[in-house]
């Protein structure tokens, strides 16, 4: 079953086309590795997915519902999750309230007469091991590394159990044995029957990790399929030479 | 001594002011340049039920809260839908225009001649007529509204508002409907001023629209800037600072009109002086 | 008779005086990305200089006008290298900056009162000539208005589209870093536009001085009435900002043509937030 389908999404910038007529569809419980030249459109794909910006055309279907305007508090409740490429963590405060402020009451009143409970506590902890930021969570997250920082926002992702995680070139300039914490973190999420949808340039990565690979261009759909026969195709090797 | 108390009730109304423009400007990022407005809202509300209306001072003080949470919140459904300067100069506008109304429903506040003879609180058959009672009645005010700043700084909201001040976008896409988080604490905030607005109306027995001008506000700025954005202890520094040192120029010897106009100058150096060399003011845990 | 031309024409004058506003405000906007209120001081500051030469060395308005414009051009410039350029080193945010503007529009605003007082002061020669057609009046510094109006906009239409300046304030306008790299001087040519803008504001305070007076507080209506009619226009877009000014201008005039004119603030303010909510980007989107 598909969990996510996109039809002839499309989205102009200033009259530039940034996403021309893409279709294209994820199943659920895989893992999708979206994968293209800069500039041709995975972010602007990954914003329109999480409801960061409207699309102008075309159709996202999540899970057989067709939304017609998803909006960015919207996605969560599809169960749709992000991190962003150019990390966006909450700076000024601690790398607890970070993960805190994820699980807690989002109702306003509800968050008003609510303190931090041992029950949000303890889930929090829980990920502030997985990601290896345990010893960290007083330290405020702009004092972090940047490899740390990426952790946090995946830790953030994680508390939302999303059933889409929407990874942004997750294992850009990290450190290998961080890498190799993702790839568990990813790992996990596919045995837990969750979907990935992963932005990534690195090749071997892409192979090793996905069950599915798309191939942007301009904005458009230039190649579908499993990674081994995908990243032989010859368009797509053109693409990425004529860089 | 008289002098003293004086000054300690000026800073327990400020610190009003400044503690809850702080929820609005060091915890949730909102550069608001309104707050005078809404002390004005609560200082005319009491002036007139008190004095036309013989209404008590708490009770004027209660409606006064009420109709400030009313306007706040019709201001609030606009300007949350902004952010950064946009949000500054959208709110700086409601200043402007609850001033216009203050300066020109004439009927009702008679302009610029202001509202005289505004009585003094009484509660029980006592009234709060001397300076040392008024100043327990203010500084209990000014604990009350740290208590619950407190109590909203340490909840749940109080860290939503954190990670909007932050990074707005990146909290939407955790559920949060921020704009309604920004309505509401802008409402508490304003609602905190109006209460200010009641005690300083009733101890000076005297309002006119001046006071609840912009430069009101950006006064308050620069005592939130000056103290620490988001630090209570910070903001009531600030305020008693920012009180206290147009004191020492009158004692300089510059005449009224001139002071005046020089305490207004050094509010506006300190706000760029802070910006430039020490943006997270004397506490601060943020900078903006 | 009819109120109607003399409505009209009104709203013209204030539309015209809003473009020259807007023309300087919305030049300094594309390159710096944030609103400055000190664009409204200057332009108290070069009413002041014309009034002090004016009254303690009988000069002429001529020349005194050159002075205070290149008076408000060079005030503007130190105060865009002592304050705003430091800040945006610092990757302050345009609320920063707005905030920062805030106080030196404040100092400005209380120096000005110091040594002039609070007073209302007159500026030029009040019995000056009036026109009249079709029963409306018109004044001679406000026939001046319009033409400097017209003058300012195509001069800074020349400068923007037939110089290699207005290629390199363009190029900056998209995108600074870019601009940088492709080897344009960014800080000189934003110093540059800060002097022309700042001095534009200076002429449009002289001329507001003349047609109807100066104080102190001056500066706050100039830089309000600048920055909404940039917004309203499309903020940073030097055409849009004068339909803005028009719209503005048009919607003040017939607004109190049946309240108080006491009300025109709430009036400036309500056109701001309906635009604000219903059409954020402006009558000309970039």
């Amino acid at each position: 079953m598909n969990i996510i389908e996109a039809k002839n999404l499309t989205k102009h910038f200033d009259g530039v086309l940034a996403i021309d007529r893409l279709s294209f569809s994820v199943a659920n419980g895989t893992i999708t590795g979206i994968i293209g030249p800069n500039g041709s459109g995975k972010t602007t794909l990954t914003n329109i997915l999480s409801g960061m910006i409207p699309k102008d055309n075309g159709m996202i279907i999540i899970d057989g519902v067709a939304l017609e305007r998803l909006k960015s508090y919207d996605a969560r409740r599809y169960g749709i999750a992000r991190t962003f490429q150019n990390v966006r963590v909450f700076e000024q405060m601690s790398v607890l309230d970070n993960l805190l402020v994820v699980v807690t009451e989002r109702n306003v009143w509800g968050a008003l007469f609510e303190r931090h409970g041992e029950y949000h506590r303890a889930r929090v902890l829980e990920v502030l091991e997985r990601i290896g930021l345990r010893d960290k969570q007083t330290a405020l997250a702009r004092t972090l590394s940047y490899g740390q920082r990426k952790l946090l926002e995946i830790g953030r992702a994680l508390l939302t159990d999303a059933r889409v995680y929407l990874f942004d070139e997750p294992f850009a300039g990290l450190f290998p044995e961080m890498a190799k914490l993702i790839v568990t973190i990813i790992h996990e999420l596919k045995a837990d029957g969750k979907t990935v949808i992963l932005i990534e340039h690195n090749m071997e990565l892409i192979r090793e990790l996905c069950d599915t690979v798309i191939v942007m261009d301009s904005g458009r759909l230039l190649a579908e399929g499993a990674p081994k026969n995908v990243l032989k195709k010859r368009e797509v090797l053109e693409a990425y030479l004529g860089e | 001594m008289d002098y003293i108390i004086h000054l300690l009730i000026f800073i327990s109304i400020y610190a009003i002011l400044a503690m809850s423009l702080n929820l609005l400007v060091g915890y949730t990022g909102l550069l608001s340049v309104t707050h005078a407005a809404f002390y004005g809202v609560g200082a005319y509300t009491t002036a007139l039920l008190m004095k036309f209306a013989g209404f008590n001072f708490f009770i004027a003080l209660a409606i006064g809260v009420v109709i400030a949470l009313i306007a706040s919140f019709l201001i609030g459904l606009v300007i949350s839908k902004l952010s950064g300067d946009y949000y500054a100069l959208g709110s700086l506008g409601f200043n402007i225009i609850v001033f216009t109304i203050f300066l020109n429903w004439q009927t009702l506040t008679r302009g610029p001649l202001g509202i005289p003879g505004i009585p003094r609180p009484e509660l029980f058959g006592f009234t709060f007529s001397g300076n040392i009672a008024y100043l327990a009645l203010s500084f209990a005010f000014a604990v009350l509204v740290y208590l619950a700043c407190r109590f909203i700084i340490g909840s749940s909201f109080g860290r939503a508002l954190k990670a909007i001040r932050e990074d707005e976008e990146a909290l939407k896409c955790f559920g949060y409907h921020t704009s309604v988080y920004k309505l509401v604490i802008f409402a508490i905030a304003a609602g905190f001023a109006s209460v200010a607005g009641a005690l300083y109306a009733s101890y000076i027995t005297f309002v006119d629209p001046t006071t609840f001008y912009l430069p009101e506000s950006v006064l308050l700025l620069s005592m939130i800037i000056l103290g620490g954005l988001s630090n209570l202890q910070g903001s009531v520094i600030g305020a008693a600072v920012l009180i206290l040192l147009p004191e020492a120029l009158r004692f300089v010897g510059f005449p009224d009109t001139i002071a005046a106009q020089l305490r207004l100058f050094v509010y506006g150096l300190l706000i760029v002086l802070l910006m430039l060399y020490r943006p997270q003011g004397i506490r601060g845990e943020y900078k903006l | 008779m009819s109120i109607l031309p003399q409505l009209i024409i009104n709203s013209i004058i204030a539309g015209a005086t809003y473009t020259l506003i807007t023309l300087g405000f919305n030049l300094a906007y594309g390159t710096t990305k944030f609103l400055n209120a000190v664009h409204g001081s200057l332009a108290a500051v070069a009413g002041y200089i014309v009034f002090f030469l004016g009254r303690s060395f009988g000069l002429s308005i001529v020349p005194s006008a050159a002075l205070g414009i290149f008076g408000a051009s060079v005030l503007g410039v130190v105060i865009w290298r002592l304050v705003f350029r430091p800040l945006r080193h610092r990757g302050a945010s345009p609320a920063v900056l707005f905030l920062s503007s805030l106080g030196v529009f404040t100092m400005i605003q209380a120096v000005l009162a110091i040594l002039f007082t609070s007073q209302f002061q007159q500026l030029g020669n009040v019995g000056s000539p009036r026109y009249e057609f079709f029963g409306a009046v018109i004044t001679k510094p406000q026939v001046i208005i319009i033409l400097a109006g017209i003058f300012i906009f195509a001069t800074l239409f020349i400068l923007l589209n037939k110089t290699m300046f207005g290629k390199a304030v363009k190029a900056i306008a998209d995108d600074e870093e870019v601009a940088r790299i492709i080897g344009i001087q960014t800080d000189s040519v934003t110093t540059l536009v800060f002097a022309i803008s700042s001095g534009i504001a200076g002429l449009a305070g002289i001329l507001i001085g003349i047609d109807i007076g100066i104080q102190p507080t001056m500066g706050l209506w100039v830089f309000l009435e600048g920055a909404i009619s940039a917004i309203v226009g499309g903020i940073g877009n030097i055409y849009g900002g004068v339909l803005g000014s028009f719209l503005l201008g048009f919607a003040e005039n017939f607004g109190i043509w049946k309240i108080s004119g006491a009300w025109k603030p709430a009036i400036a303010f309500g056109i701001l937030i309906v635009f604000l909510t219903l059409r954020p980007k402006g009558i000309v989107r970039n």
